[in-house]
């Protein structure tokens, strides 16, 4: 592990429930990293995504791919990072690809297509163990305070 | 270079901040004319990057706000 979820929590402004990686276990300079969630029985979520019938929803695939594009934003401007600037996530084009259950680990890995002072673009793929669950290409931008 | 290539370039322009290619013209800047805000400014580098394989560093993105500075700019990249 590169980063654990204290080191996470010093870059992301993001706290739970709402915190969707829980490692970082690979940088690549400022053009790759690998994230991590485990998927807990316990999450919220759950409870009503669905009754009886437990699936994480895409939309929080996209916000841990997201949580995990900041962390490569501060890798890759340290500077602007530190000053907790406000991040917003602008376009999403996304594909889901296979249902992702209660007691799975959620692998991120996300590249740098493009990142500036002002904006990022990343590529983003969702894996449970060899299985790709979801890809996506997201554009964010970053506000100073 | 070609007419074809200012063509190419204006389309991917187009393309990405949802105006027709024909109202585009050389002069407007994209920010203050054409309302490009940071992500579609990155974007339309990321594409250029992607398609003609250069890549555009940081400083140079505020010189090339119009069609016409961008068309000049990628023109010369690509010759080095």
């Amino acid at each position: 592990m590169k980063w654990n979820k204290e080191k996470i929590k010093s870059v992301l402004p993001h706290r739970d429930p709402f915190l969707f990686i829980d490692e970082v276990s690979e940088i690549e300079g400022s053009q790759k990293v690998v994230a991590v969630k485990n998927v807990k029985n316990s999450e919220s979520y759950f409870t009503g995504h669905f009754p009886g019938n437990p699936v994480m929803p895409g939309v929080l695939i996209i916000e841990a791919m997201a949580q995990s594009a900041i962390v490569l934003y501060t890798l890759a401007k340290p500077d602007i990072a530190e000053t907790r600037p406000s991040y917003y996530l602008g376009k999403v084009k996304s594909e889901f690809l296979s249902p992702v259950y209660p007691g799975d680990r959620l692998v991120i890995e996300t590249r740098s297509v493009k990142i500036i002072s002002d904006a990022g673009i990343v590529d983003s793929v969702a894996k449970v163990g060899d299985t790709v669950v979801a890809k996506a290409n997201l554009v964010f931008g970053i506000r100073k305070q | 270079m070609s007419t074809n290539y200012e063509e190419e370039v204006r389309n991917l322009v187009s393309e990405i901040i949802e105006i027709p290619a024909e109202k585009l013209t050389y002069e407007e800047d994209f920010i203050d004319d054409l309302n490009v805000d940071s992500l579609k400014a990155i974007e339309i580098v990321a594409a250029f990057e992607k398609k003609y394989r250069i890549v555009i560093p940081e400083e140079d993105i505020p010189k090339i706000r119009s069609l016409g500075k961008i068309i000049e700019y990628t023109k010369t990249m690509q010759k080095d």
